[in-house]
């Protein structure tokens, strides 16, 4: 699969300071990649250079194998972004600041206008002046103006900054869909490692300026786990493991048994347990939160 | 990819969508129909122009047999007198400020109102999108950079032709209704290679504001560059309206003591010298002024653009 955008080798230095450090990554068509990192790990750079907003030091990117230095227009035309915060006309109203966007695109007719209004939820005061919104509606209006020409790039700055926890998930599930279903490249950006874990399929983790790794959140769950076994007796259950596997690591806890396992022997090791008539009431993988891997990966070394 | 006239029709919506553009132009509008107002209050009527014109004339011979005043002082005296002369001899009445003709005349000295207001859009033009923040989206549009810049460019010069037909067209109606229209057929002297010969007011009029046009574009080209180079529209509008009001005095004291004040930006924006007053430095002409503000003008949108372009937006 050819990935739609690219950035290969890129460096960027301001003034005497490298800010980014030959950073190359591909994004794929259908995915949702994070790009992870501490306060000033350069994230925001990042996406600004993959914007136009901040020229290149070195290296290049491309959407859809189009570079964006050399042919910007052609490039960004496939680009919908919101860059830090959604700064709109505050004095303009939320639909007279889409017509605004509108126009500098080809072919964004009324209809569409309307669509992507409803499709952010905004219909009740997309007539009123942006300065009378909540963060939260400005972050939709922003969402709004991201979309309207149809991008195949999606790329959000923490795009959840400022949302309700009801708004938060609405954002999560609709970038999925958007994903999945229109076949979107996303990006986006955060320090909120929980929302990363539950919002993306792969993510980068920066810092200082470096590509840490990437990671894929499907692999990451998959693999050695701890895994809480509800278990009773307990006693007899934790005998049990241990004759089973001398090898697995394996602690009483107040509700059962938490054993750390390979994630594909998970039903294995039930099975026995159910054929010895230990009465197994459930099973949760504690995944290796993110966090734990982050500052791992992190060495929990100072962030910023 | 996005085509200019949208982008201007963009840059005009964000201006007169604005209350502050409303109250410029309601300030422009008071500031012409008051004009005639005091006008019409305060004249006093010249009983006998004719003895008034005569007086004057041989004031002017006087002096002009002082053998020591300055050719340049000679030939508008010259003329001067000549045109006294032929209204003398054709009757023809000197505009005064409270026809309709005298207050059109009068009314290009709101131009610098004008002036002011463009300064003030043409430094919020570009400034303002990075103190909002929007500068962000803006520039991640199908839409070079180079193409942005002009569509503000040209909106700023666009609203400065508009608010001139304003402020013409306000004037002339208050001028009609307070005055009348009785002397609108009167010509106006012009004094062309030693003769003076009758021409059209209304060419007159339009003559006289676009020559007041230097240093409203100069100024507004200049305001349109600070506010791109430092991103802070205060600061084009703190430079630019002190120009406009301090620039000519300061350029007129250094004129006094140095040749090289006809370079400076202000000795040349005042393009009616060449036409119904002397030069502020010897030697200097219409086609030298026009020169240098070409100069000026190429460097200023050249640094403009070369920043706009350049430049990595981190706001
Ligand atoms: N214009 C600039 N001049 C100098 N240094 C800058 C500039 N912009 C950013 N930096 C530096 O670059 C680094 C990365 O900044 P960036 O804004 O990309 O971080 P970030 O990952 O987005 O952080 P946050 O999570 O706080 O948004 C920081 O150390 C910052 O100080
Ligand atoms: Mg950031």
């Amino acid at each position: 699969m050819k990935p739609i955008l690219q950035l290969k080798h890129v460096r960027k230095d301001i003034g005497k300071k490298t800010i980014i450090h030959d950073l190359s990554l591909d994004v794929f068509a259908g995915e949702v990649f994070g790009l992870l990192g501490p306060n000033g790990a350069g994230k925001t750079t990042t996406i600004r250079m993959i914007v136009g907003l901040m020229g290149i030091t070195s290296g290049e990117v491309l959407v859809n194998g189009v570079s964006v230095t050399r042919d910007f227009e052609k490039a960004i035309q496939h680009v919908g972004a919101i860059v830090e915060n959604p700064e709109m006309y505050k004095f303009l109203t939320g639909y007279q600041n889409l017509v605004h966007y509108a126009r500098m695109t080809k072919g964004v007719t009324k209809e569409r206008i309307e669509e992507v209004v409803r499709l952010v939820g905004l219909e009740h005061r997309i007539h009123d002046k942006v300065k009378t919104y909540s963060l939260g509606m400005r972050q939709r209006l922003g969402l709004a103006q991201a979309l309207l020409h149809r991008p195949s790039v999606l790329i959000l700055d923490e795009p959840t900054n400022g949302l309700d926890p009801a708004g938060i998930r609405e954002i999560r599930d609709y970038l999925r869909k958007l994903a999945r279903e229109e076949r979107l490249a996303v990006v986006v950006s955060s320090h909120l490692l929980a929302e990363m874990e539950m919002m993306c399929d792969r993510f980068a983790i920066i810092q200082h300026g470096k590509l840490v790794t990437i990671e894929s959140v499907q692999e990451l769950s998959q693999q050695t786990e701890k895994v809480l076994f509800i278990v009773e007796p307990k006693e007899k259950a934790a005998q049990m493991v241990k004759a089973h596997d001398p090898h697995l690591d394996i602690r009483l806890v107040d509700q059962g048994l938490e054993v750390t396992i390979d994630y594909k022997d998970i039903p294995r090791l039930n099975a026995m347990l159910v054929a010895e008539g230990i009465n197994v009431y459930g099973i949760h993988v504690l995944a290796k939160s993110l966090e734990e891997r982050f500052l791992e990966m992190t060495e929990g070394n100072e962030i910023v | 990819m996005s085509n200019l006239f949208s982008l201007i029709q963009n840059e005009n919506m964000k201006i007169y969508r604005r209350f502050g553009t409303w109250v410029m132009i309601g300030l422009l509008v008071l500031a012409s129909v008051t004009g005639a107002i005091i006008i019409k209050a305060t004249h006093k009527e010249t009983n006998d122009w004719k003895a008034e014109v005569a007086a004057d004339s041989n004031n002017i011979r006087k002096i002009l047999k002082d053998n020591n005043i300055p050719k340049i002082q000679k030939d508008h005296l010259q003329k001067q007198l000549t045109i006294n002369e032929y209204r003398l001899k054709h009757d023809v009445k000197p505009m005064e400020s409270n026809t309709f003709w005298g207050y059109l005349i009068n009314s290009a000295d709101i131009i610098s109102l004008v002036t002011l207001f463009t300064i003030i859009v043409a430094a919020g033009s570009v400034a303002s999108e990075f103190s909002w923040g929007t500068i962000k989206m803006l520039l991640i549009r199908p839409a070079s950079r180079a193409k942005i810049l002009l569509s503000k460019y040209i909106t700023v010069l666009m609203f400065a032709v508009s608010m001139l037909a304003l402020l013409l067209m306000i004037s002339a109606a208050s001028g009609a209704l307070l005055f009348g229209v009785e002397t609108i057929r009167e010509p106006y002297l012009a004094y062309q290679n030693g003769a003076v010969v009758e021409t059209s007011m209304l060419a007159h009029v339009l003559q006289v504001y676009a020559l007041n046009c230097a240093d409203l574009v100069m100024l507004a080209t200049f305001a349109f560059m600070i506010s791109t180079v430092f991103r802070n529209q205060s600061l084009a509008i703190g430079l630019a309206t002190f120009s406009l009001f301090i620039g000519p005095q300061i350029t007129y004291f250094l004129s006094l003591k140095f040749d090289w004040a006809k370079y400076i930006l202000f000795a040349n924006t005042d393009l009616a010298q060449y036409i119904d007053g002397m030069p502020l430095v010897k030697g200097m002409t219409m086609p030298f002024s026009l020169a240098v503000l070409l100069v000026y003008f190429v460097a200023f949108n050249a640094v403009t653009w070369w920043t706009f372009q350049k430049r990595d937006v981190a706001a």
